[in-house]
């Protein structure tokens, strides 16, 4: 076996290790898997919610985690039990701050603002900004589908929405981000 | 620009319009600049949007986390615990062995080490029965090859440590083999037993941890 395929199969069974020690009442191994996973969930929430909300959901869904553990079963990669109960608390937040399905559905407005924007170099703003500057609901499909790589009828299903409603939102999405691009 | 060309652009690049669909849009690119140019331009966006980077938070949240966490109840954790041992199948407890194997922290082979030797400071030898060998698993494969490989780099660089450092790995290791072996005995008596599973697993990542950090120090001096 390469050195390289075996170090990779070494990290995955020590996270795997670390998921089980946890699930067991280990906060050791727990904390081993917030430092190996930090970056990814508090990007993932920082990216769907408003930045100033990112440190205290980020901590919500590791408390979860660390509530749950006892269900993660190991049929999937911890990792991405993670990273799915992450995009549930994400969702459930945007429900609990009153972020109506209406008001989900309904976001061409701000996105014409932003896309409408004249391509100035003072206004070449970082994509991260530029996708900040979405409308919550077309920013949370373009961050599962093109970011995180949910299909539409995940999306759909997550979000309450039909299919057609996610794949509108992540159009309009992607020609608003288009003008804001690195060149 | 035709927008009824232009909204169906995303779903031309996330390959969602069927073959009639296709081959239209295809044709009405093949005339239009600037829905080419749209294209392109989307095809960026989704392009960037993969190579997006993850940043860790400006502050540690351990500390919050470790301080809820801790309010967590123990009993009531330690009721889940137990009614989660009964119910674990014998595929659960293979891939509980699976996942407790390799790699990773130090810090509990002091612990193991102190419930390996006897009050006297001796290894508490069991019997050994003669029980057929568990078939080894895929995971006891891969952690015989870890070993062997970082034995053998620990062979070759053994040299460049030290006699006292030598003198304390080699000690450590042969207190680690043990309680595998005795681990290991235990587990042809009562293979479905989580603990002894548990213990096994974690005491193989330490024997092989114990030999990356080995391994680790010679390559530095």
């Amino acid at each position: 076996m390469p050195r390289q395929v075996l170090e990779d199969t070494l990290t995955a069974d020590s996270i795997a290790a670390d998921a089980a020690l946890a699930g067991s009442g280990d906060p050791s191994a727990f904390e081993r898997l917030y430092r190996t996973h930090v970056a990814r969930v508090h990007t993932l929430v920082r990216r769907m919610l408003d930045a100033d909300e990112a440190d205290d959901v980020t901590q919500d869904v590791f408390i979860r985690a660390w509530q749950k553990l006892s269900t993660f079963r190991g049929e999937s990669a911890f990792g991405t039990w993670l990273h799915r109960l992450a995009v549930n608390v994400v969702l459930a937040r945007r429900k609990s701050v009153g972020i109506e399905r209406g008001r989900f559905i309904a976001g061409d407005e701000p996105l014409k603002d932003v896309s409408g924007r004249p391509h100035t170099p003072e206004l070449s703003m970082d994509f991260e900004e530029a996708l900040a500057s979405l409308p919550q609901g077309a920013r949370q499909v373009f961050v599962l589908h093109d970011v995180e790589g949910y299909r539409h009828d995940e999306i759909a299903r997550m979000l309450g929405v039909v299919p057609g409603t996610s794949k509108s939102q992540l159009h309009h999405a992607r020609m608003a981000l288009r003008r804001h691009l690195e060149r | 620009m035709n927008d009824l060309w232009t909204n169906r652009l995303s779903e031309y690049l996330d390959d969602e319009l069927d073959s009639v669909e296709r081959a239209a849009l295809e044709a009405h690119l093949a005339t239009c600049g600037q829905c080419y140019a749209t294209l392109t331009e989307l095809r960026q966006v989704v392009a960037h949007a993969k190579s997006l980077e993850n940043s860790e938070p400006a502050t540690d949240l351990w500390p919050g986390i470790a301080h809820e966490i801790r309010r967590e109840r123990l009993p009531e954790r330690r009721d889940r615990l137990v009614r989660r041992r009964f119910s674990l199948s014998v595929g659960q407890l293979l891939a509980a062995s699976i996942a407790l194997v390799l790699v990773s922290v130090f810090g509990a082979w002091a612990v193991l080490h102190s419930r390996a030797q006897s009050p006297g400071g001796q290894m508490v030898e069991a019997p050994s029965p003669a029980i057929p060998e568990i078939r080894p698993a895929r995971w006891k494969v891969q952690s015989d090859m870890a070993i062997a490989e970082l034995q053998d780099a620990l062979t070759a660089n053994e040299g460049k440590l030290d006699t006292a450092t030598v003198r304390v790995v080699r000690e450590n290791l042969v207190i680690i083999d043990r309680a595998i072996e005795q681990a290991q005995r235990a587990l042809r008596k009562d293979p479905g037993n989580t603990y002894l599973n548990l213990h096994l697993a974690n005491t193989m990542r330490q024997k092989i941890e114990l030999l990356r950090r080995a391994n680790a120090l010679a390559s530095q001096s």
